[in-house]
């Protein structure tokens, strides 16, 4: 069989990236290997004829570790409110993840109809109805394990086992940068530590590491890894900086005028011009403190950080996702590409993600308000920029929850069903297309389920990539983020 | 672009759709439709696009006449010619089967006319004319497939390597480059055969070596060098994707993975013959039942992720369990396959392989012979002399069991039915419940000596007779029965809920508990009170532990259930409300409910043992004479010294490795059944929810040097899957093995493999640039015992190997990827070797070999899910300046400044380090707390080893690479070290692409 794949036409044999066999080859190929380091060159040399037009320029993905339930965020469920406290009856054998289901238990906050659609929401995402006409809804997304880590890996890079690159890897492999200041694909964690599986979410396995998510801490002194000198170096002076760089480059150029033909040496010195520059450029796209009040009330950041309670609360959580939003539009603003922001770090005691096993009300409760408000107003800031247009914004989990208690105030988990919800870049508001069943259990067409390949497969369509095509060969497979699977959600388009 | 098997031809008339009344007629009046005008049209209009020779969904094609026939994977054969309505085909397109309906949604079903086609031609015997076809390339005509040849090497050069190079380059019109310079030559080998520098003082001693053997006797010297397997083993870590923490949710530590690691130095360093170093890794205690280093070698098998929580809260029973341990076989079976033969087994889980000749069998049968195995920590130990004695104990052990089993035979056949009832009554004494509804469960403490207290409120102040402490059962770090149980604690009674007042202690065995360690109870009650005598009563019952028990890194009060009993036997807390120092109310498991809920986990009951075993032994020993019951007895005797020098072995060390897992609660493993291999399924469509039939242990059907199926009697151990397999690959006439290895090889010492695709000899991967060449060097390697010293040897000494790296505009015209070597790749170093390259320049390499791996991050909040912090690391702690063979490897969060450099990724197999440039790793080679640190290192080394700025400049150029300052470099270098600081200088030595890359 041939492999017919574009990506490929022009490498020999694996590995088969173009750029990577620029790398390899090492010279008389003119610039070409500097720009495959900046990444201007996109995978797809000319777009292959048929191909989508692009919609999207760059993508947002909200992702709430430990999964967010469904039924008390975005799916109504009144059979479950008539039902309340009834002893539970699936109609099957159920394997929950934790055993025991308890009653029925209905959402835990009251839905209201928001926005010109009248799409119901819960009273603690109500923030959300200022925007929800941008909104399009998907409730009957399935997933394949009922494990954090499989789940959260599948949602992330769209395979149950780690070693796979994050869409936002793929993103950045297959579309490059917009901004040679600023990484390509960001990652803002949750401020109390990664979800399961860490850097696997969004390392670039395979993909050539440049395509990596950086770890962008807004709030720290070092916001990225290694942007300015550790404090070991004390004898690092701004001065000696800048007279570095120069002995540097100058050394740099000797050795490679005698090795004439290999373009890595030169792509090599020009890294540290670009590392000099994104030293100026990240701590500026960071600075909050440059918003001026009316944006920062719009966050609700307006009062500054405080000194929290100890137990779980909507202020905090607002806070700390507000700026993670903030920081995110900002970045995109500046042509990062792919920002992936997380609420809620792994499983772990006490709660400080979407895990509600034990207490909904008590976990759900501030992480939901503190993600409407913060999404909300990233939405809207989007909007008055003039930005949504061309950017693609994902909100996802790793799954759902159960519609009845597991004997207590909490709920397990639900891989059968849970909900997405997609944004901008081309995507039409005020929308529900998938349905889930009566009581959220399981998509309503048991059959027609939607999946994360389908999620995936629209967000690259509307960044202007076939999904079928943006591959990457790896270990014997022309891999792809949508695995053989993955349908273009054209219901969800404007 | 490689030559592969074109496409089928396209054959069929497309869209072709045809039918009506007179087609009905027809086939109402029973003729078989013809094939060729009537059927293909309609299979061509319907399927052909999904199963045709653009894509063969499900692994079916309907151009294809054998495959149309017989193939398709979940659910073959397709077509059972004679009966339509057995055939799935005919039942998806014609809706009869519910769960599946071709065509797809979305596409127009077929008309009832055209199903009745397909019936009546499927009814007739599906006649299918040859001739109507589409004919495939012949899977089994690959280079890999093909035995290894030895060719002569050609005439024109006395070294074989470059009498193959030349040869190829001539007919290229290519010229090899001129011999590299000795500096150039000793820093290259230096880094490839030991992964370090070479010092200025060896560079200068080469240079200037006259004698004719200076590089053979460099050659030797640096494979001599245990340097050399830290190097090597490096390289192979990447290929079994080695690690030291599990990775997946919760990435818990691995705290015995290291002697695997260990070993693979060893190997390398002894020149273990590679056919040893294949078996000792697949079935290692099976082939080498007396070597202690073969069971580490087994970390092999356990070397790539692992899924706690799959494994660890979900049972086998359950779906997502059964999906944890089939990814955890695939990851067996990939990794075995793919390190050792090159192959990509692991693309036929779903359906046969898209582009190789592997059909889903053979890859269930691989997973077959892994079907016993968990990875877990296996005892054994390192002391080769303990090894061999309690390996000798164990066989005396069983010798001895034999022996009274044969010789109570006849009494237990003169005891009769009697006694199987007796034997079964205590098994059943024996057999408890684990963990029910475990119970309460504090907070985790950092220290033992935290204070926690758990408390009932009983309602009403009762008169208290007893008070019941019933210990939890967890498997958490396998600890099992007795989980929690506090180490000192009192009980006390009060009417006052906060204990301020009225407190009275149940003082029976308060010296026991509260003054003394009491030792782990397992899961025998423990009880006090106040005697009838004393009249203890109150309303609520508190249990304080003063010190608490050990868990993992940490420390917890937990219980199963607290039982206050009145005079007449009441158990009156239950169902009472419990309140608590603090409680982790994990989900349904660990509840301050739990600990009033009635339920514990049982244990048996001692007395009830000892009556049942003192009655077996009567009716047993009925039929027993004089000698028989002294032979018993001596028997007996025998099993107990036995017993008690097996406890006198020094405690066994634990290697993390592919094992026969004993586990108690979720996670059981096979221990159970003795180690039994768990049924493996043919799964459709790799779902584990679609098992189809068992598969037996085997490997490659495609390769035929000897059967696919081996040949094992169905009872075999599990151990004999894993040594057949072994056999299987290191079998002198396998296509891939030798091949395999000597391209790897090949590839570390030129950048590239001869085989582009290290881990796949597959049509999907590359040809041999050298054909000829490879196979030589496979046979060669082979024929010679398998030494990998050898085998670096004959490479570097080629003059090919030896050529300079420098670019030609003439060489570039012809083949400016250098395929045909006609220069030496330049090559960047690899992370490890950069960091190892810093800290030789620094002087702070600290050569120490083996043990626990070194770490460059703080660890917070163990007790869940460890956060591996690196920034938090001290950059100046001199455990970390050891090689990086040595780190330990996060998978959850890699380390960042080493993953910046490309750094192999723990988590995938990496057959070839990709080779990026971006300003996070100018950030990270200039920024980071182990550059500026070793830079002032570095500085500080040579202004102690020179006396002048002049000589403290040069000494440092030198030490980063490998050559005096020319004399304007010098000057320059000199007036930067001046103004800025002589470590400031060092930091941007180590910065050079001269100092990273390798000529």
């Amino acid at each position: 069989m041939t492999n017919d794949s574009p990506y490929h036409r022009l490498a020999p044999a694996a590995p088969p990236t173009r750029r990577e066999f620029l790398w390899s080859s090492g010279g008389g190929l003119g610039g070409l290997a500097l720009a495959a380091m900046l990444g201007r060159d996109r995978a797809l040399a000319a777009p292959a004829a048929g191909a989508p037009a692009p919609r999207a320029k760059r993508v947002v993905q909200f992702f709430m570790a430990g999964a967010a339930s469904h039924l008390d965020l975005f799916d109504y469920k009144p059979e479950l409110v008539k039902r309340d406290g009834q002893p539970s009856d699936f109609g099957e054998p159920v394997e929950a993840f934790q055993n025991g289901l308890g009653p029925w238990l209905r959402p835990l906050w009251d839905f209201r109809p928001h926005g010109g659609c009248g799409k119901l929401l819960s009273e603690v995402v109500a923030p959300l109805g200022e925007v929800v006409d941008e909104l399009a809804f998907v409730h009957n997304m399935t997933g394949k394990s009922g494990v954090h880590s499989a789940a959260t890996l599948l949602q992330a890079t769209g395979f149950q086992l780690p070693g796979f690159p994050g869409a936002g890897s793929w993103v950045s492999y297959g579309l490059g940068s917009l901004n040679d200041n600023l990484p390509t694909f960001v990652v803002l964690p949750d401020h109390r530590g990664f979800p399961s599986n860490g850097v696997k979410n969004w390392d670039a396995a395979f993909l050539p590491a440049q395509h990596s998510g950086t770890l962008v801490y807004p709030d720290a002194e070092a916001p990225i890894a290694d942007l300015h000198p550790h404090r070991a170096g004390g004898y690092v002076t701004s001065a000696g900086e800048a007279d570095a760089h120069r002995l540097l480059a100058e050394l740099n150029r000797g050795h490679a005028a005698t090795r004439e033909g290999d373009q890595r040496l030169d792509a090599r010195i020009r890294t540290y011009e670009l590392a000099a520059r994104m030293q100026l450029a990240a701590p500026e796209a960071l600075d909050l403190k440059a918003e001026p009040e009316h944006v920062l009330r719009l966050y609700g950041l307006d009062r500054g950080p405080q000194t929290w309670p100890k137990e779980i609360n909507a202020a905090e959580e607002t806070w700390h996702f507000g700026r993670k939003c903030l920081a995110a539009r900002r970045l995109l603003e500046r042509g990062v590409r792919f920002v992936q922001v997380w609420s809620g770090n792994d499983n772990s005691f006490p709660r400080r993600n979407w895990d509600s096993h034990e207490d909904v009300r008590r976990d759900h409760g501030p992480l939901a308000l503190g993600m409407a408000r913060g999404a909300a107003a990233f939405i809207q800031d989007l909007r008055q920029r003039g930005l949504l247009e061309d950017t693609l914004i994902l909100w996802t989990t790793e799954f759902g929850r159960m519609p009845s208690t597991q004997g207590g105030k909490g709920r397990d988990h639900n891989p059968f069903v849970f909900t997405n919800w997609l944004c901008g870049g081309g995507i039409r508001g005020g929308i529900t297309r998938g349905e889930s069943d009566a009581f959220g259990y399981k998509p309503l067409d048991r059959a027609n389920p939607t999946t994360v390949y389908d999620i995936h497969a629209t967000l690259l369509h509307q960044l202007g990539l076939d999904h079928t095509r943006l591959t990457f060969r790896h270990n014997g497979i022309d891999r792809r983020l949508t695995d053989v699977h993955g349908r273009v959600l054209r219901e969800l388009l404007a | 672009m490689l030559s592969r098997p074109a496409p089928a031809p396209r054959f069929f008339p497309r869209g072709l759709r045809w039918l009506g009344a007179a087609l009905l007629s027809l086939v109402a009046a029973g003729a078989a439709p013809d094939f060729e005008r009537e059927v293909q049209p309609l299979l061509a209009a319907h399927c052909l696009k999904c199963h045709g020779p653009e894509k063969q969904k499900g692994g079916y094609r309907v151009d294809v006449k054998a495959i149309a026939l017989t193939g398709g994977e979940g659910s073959a054969p397709n077509l059972l010619p004679g009966n339509a309505a057995g055939s799935p085909l005919f039942r998806y397109v014609s809706g009869a089967d519910p769960d599946l309906r071709m065509p797809p949604a979305g596409e127009p079903p077929l008309a009832p006319a055209e199903v009745a086609v397909l019936r009546a031609w499927i009814d007739a015997g599906a006649p299918w004319p040859d001739h109507a076809s589409a004919t495939l390339a012949d899977p089994l005509d690959w280079w890999s497939l093909k035995p290894v040849t030895r060719v002569t090497p050609p005439p024109g050069a006395p070294h074989p390597v470059d009498a193959f190079i030349r040869a190829r380059l001539a007919t290229a019109g290519l010229r090899p480059a001129a011999p590299a310079d000795r500096r150039t030559l000793i820093r290259r080998l230096s880094f490839d055969l030991t992964g370090l520098p070479p010092s200025p003082e060896e560079i200068a001693a080469f240079v200037a070596d006259p004698a004719p053997d200076a590089y053979a006797r460099l050659v030797d010297r640096l494979l001599a060098s245990p340097r050399h397997g830290e190097r090597w083993a490096r390289h192979w870590l990447d290929v079994v994707h080695y690690g030291d923490t599990h990775g997946y949710d919760k990435d818990k530590p691995r705290p015995n993975a290291w002697p695997y690691r260990d070993y693979v130095i060893r190997a390398f360093n002894a020149d273990k013959p590679y056919a040893r170093f294949v078996q000792e890794q697949i079935a290692g205690d099976v082939l080498f039942p007396d070597s202690p280093e073969a069971v580490e070698a087994l970390g092999f098998i356990a070397a790539g992720p692992w899924d706690f929580i799959g494994h660890a809260e979900v049972p086998e029973t359950k779906i997502d369990g059964k999906l944890a341990r089939h990814l955890d076989r695939d990851n067996m079976v990939a990794n075995a396959i793919g390190t050792f033969a090159s192959a990509t087994v692991h693309c036929a889980q779903c359906h046969q392989h898209k582009f190789d000749p592997i059909p889903q069998e053979d890859y269930y049968r691989l997973q077959a012979v892994f079907a016993a195995l968990d990875r877990t920590d296996r005892p054994y130990h390192r002391d080769p002399a303990v090894h061999a004695r309690a390996r000798r104990l164990e066989a005396e052990r069983a010798e001895n069991v034999a022996a009274l089993v044969a010789l109570e035979a006849p009494w237990r056949a003169a005891a009769g039915p009697a006694l199987a009832a007796l034997d079964r009554s205590l098994t059943e004494a024996s057999v408890r419940t684990p963990n029910v509804r475990r119970g309460y469960h504090s907070a985790t403490a950092a220290t033992a000596d935290t204070v926690k207290w758990v408390q009932v409120d009983l309602g009403a102040s009762v008169e208290i007779d007893r008070i019941w402490l019933l210990p939890a059962s967890d498997p958490f770090n396998g600890i099992g029965d007795g989980f929690g149980f506090p180490v000192r604690f009192k009980v006390e009674v009060s009417d006052d809920p906060e204990f301020r007042t009225g407190v009275k202690l149940a003082w029976i065995r308060y010296d026991v508990t509260f003054m003394a360690d009491f030792p782990n109870p397992g899961l025998t009650p423990f009880s006090t009170g106040g005697g009838k005598d004393d009249g203890l009563a109150g309303r609520h019952v508190r249990v304080t532990a003063t010190r608490l028990a050990p868990r993992k890194d940490d420390y917890i009060f937990a219980l199963a259930e607290l039982k206050v009993t009145d005079r007449a036997g009441n158990n009156v807390a239950l169902g009472k409300p419990v309140t608590a120092v603090d409680s982790i109310e994990s989900g349904e498991r660990w509840a301050k409910a739990n600990l009033t809920d009635g339920l514990a986990p049982s244990g048996p009951g001692a007395e009830e043992k000892a009556a049942l075993s003192a009655r077996r032994e009567e009716l047993l020993l009925a039929a027993a004479d004089a000698a028989g019951r002294e032979r018993r007895a001596a028997l007996l005797a025998a099993a107990e010294r036995l017993g008690s020098e097996v406890a006198a072995l020094p405690k066994p060390d634990l290697v993390y490795a592919g094992g026969i897992h004993r586990g108690t609660g979720t996670f059981t493993g096979t221990g159970a059944s003795g180690g039994k291999p768990r049924p493996i399924h043919l799964l459709a469509r790799g779902q584990v929810t679609h098992p189809g039939r068992l598969v037996v242990p085997g490997a490659l059907s495609a390769l035929t040097f000897t059967p696919a199926i081996f040949d094992l009697p169905a009872d075999a151990p599990e151990g004999e899957r894993r040594a057949a397999l072994a056999r299987w690959l290191t079998d002198p006439r396998h296509p891939f093995t030798w091949r395999s290895i000597v391209n790897r090889v090949w590839q570390y010492h030129f950048g590239r493999g001869l085989v582009e695709t290290p881990d796949d000899f597959g049509r999907n991967g590359g040809q041999p640039s050298h054909p000829e060449l490879l196979d030589w060097l496979a046979a060669e390697f082979r024929d010679g015992g398998g030494s990998l010293k050898a085998l670096h040897r004959l490479i570097v000494t080629s003059e090919t190997y030896r050529q300079a790296s420098a670019g030609d505009p003439a060489g570039a015209a012809i083949d400016a990827g250098n395929g045909l070597l006609w220069r030496q790749n330049r090559r960047r170093l690899e992370a490890e070797a950069v960091r190892d390259a810093v800290l030789a320049a620094s002087g702070r390499l600290d050569l120490a070999m083996g043990g626990p791996g070194w770490r460059d991050f703080v660890v917070e909040r163990p007790e869940h899910s460890p956060h591996y912090v690196y920034a938090k690391a001290d950059p100046e702690d001199p455990a970390t300046f050891r090689r990086s063979i040595y780190r330990f490897i996060v998978r959850s969060q890699t380390q960042p400044w080493m993953t910046a450099l490309d750094c192999a990724d723990p988590s995938m197999r990496v057959d070839r380090r990709s080779e990026s440039l971006s300003p996070l790793q100018a950030l990270a080679l200039l920024n980071n707390g182990f550059i500026l640190t070793q830079a002032r290192h570095f500085a500080a080394r040579v202004t102690a080893e020179a006396p002048d700025l002049a000589g403290q400049v040069a000494r440092a150029h030198a030490l980063a690479v490998g050559r005096a300052p020319s004399a304007p470099e010098a000057a320059r270098l000199g007036e930067f070290a001046r103004v800025h600081g002589l470590p400031a200088l060092c930091r941007v030595l180590l910065n050079l692409n001269e100092f990273l890359f390798i000529d």
